[in-house]
């Protein structure tokens, strides 16, 4: 802006009106290419709140939520009398507690959409292979889904995970303790053979109670999946106190 | 652009920077609520199952 009120001085002392429109349309161009950067910055800025957003403020949003939803969980436990059967999976299932990835307790809930998995939780896949609940008592694969970054970020230090790592699913009357015993750092994300209730890739031949943990890798981005297989040790009952299991308390 | 801006607010400069704020705050907000969100989904960064699609 200061070149055209420079014009227009000059254009006053000097009374020639030659260098006038050369200077406007010189004006013209540097108000162009102001813009323009200007748009640039904006266009930085935006992304940069983009980051700010997607590492931390989804994660605020979710760890409230699933906070909220998991003492919601805690206290239908703590009622006495829920009725036969009134186990209602809409508000969660139960706990994972795994703790290599040092993030304290993640709630499971059903399904894997991003709805679910958004609010900061742990989904049991029901699509495309169902899960295996661990309260059914029966063989089969309980997998599991969660994020790596962002919206609560529950699986995000799911490479801290090795051989003989425990895993404890825990539900309202019993702990459920894991083995780590396979990992697959890196799949395709339409591997779901990963899912089966016999995983072949880790190892396994026969039927049995598995544990399988997926998210993307690497960190920041979607382009593999990361795989995490346990096998069931012992199934503890929940006393009075909610004692943890012996591989929590260490 | 921005200079547009700032000469087309009213007052003198403090409540010029006042405004200035209220807009970035403003602009924030919606980005936060509403344009984040929409837009997330349809970037690759935070798929974390395995399926068929």
């Amino acid at each position: 802006m200061a070149a055209t009120t420079d014009g227009t001085a000059e254009q006053t002392d000097m009374s020639g009106p030659a260098p006038a429109p050369r200077r406007r349309g010189m004006g013209r161009i540097a108000m162009a290419v102001s813009v323009f950067g200007e748009l640039l910055i904006t266009a930085g800025l935006i992304l940069g709140l983009f980051v700010v957003y997607s590492l931390w403020w989804t994660n605020v949003l979710a760890d409230r939520k699933a906070d909220q939803q998991g003492d919601k969980v805690r206290d239908t436990w703590t009622q006495k009398d829920t009725g036969p059967g009134a186990l209602d999976t809409r508000e969660g299932i139960g706990f994972l507690h795994v703790p290599a990835m040092k993030n304290g307790e993640v709630l499971v809930e059903k399904g894997t959409s991003s709805k679910i998995l958004n609010d900061g939780v742990a989904g049991y896949y029901t699509d495309p292979v169902k899960s295996a609940l661990p309260t059914s008592g029966k063989k089969g694969n309980f997998s599991l889904a969660a994020h790596r970054d962002g919206h609560g970020a529950k699986f995000h230090n799911i490479d801290k995970l090795k051989k003989g790592d425990p895993i404890v699913f825990e539900t309202k009357d019993k702990w459920y303790v894991y083995k780590v015993y396979a990992v697959l750092p890196e799949t395709s994300k339409y591997n779901v053979k990963v899912l089966s209730a016999v995983p072949k890739e880790s190892g396994k031949k026969k039927a049995g109670h598995y544990i399988t943990l997926t998210t993307c890798t690497p960190v920041f981005t979607s382009r593999y999946r990361y795989v995490v297989w346990g096998e069931l040790v012992r199934v503890d009952a929940v006393n009075n106190e909610r004692t943890p299991p012996k591989e929590l308390s260490s | 652009m921005y200079s547009f801006i700032w000469r087309h607010l009213p007052g003198n400069a403090w409540v010029k920077a006042l405004i200035s704020l209220v807009l970035v705050v403003g602009v924030v907000y919606v980005l936060f609520q509403y344009v984040f969100p929409w837009a997330e989904p349809l970037l690759p960064f935070n798929d974390v199952t395995v399926d068929n699609q």
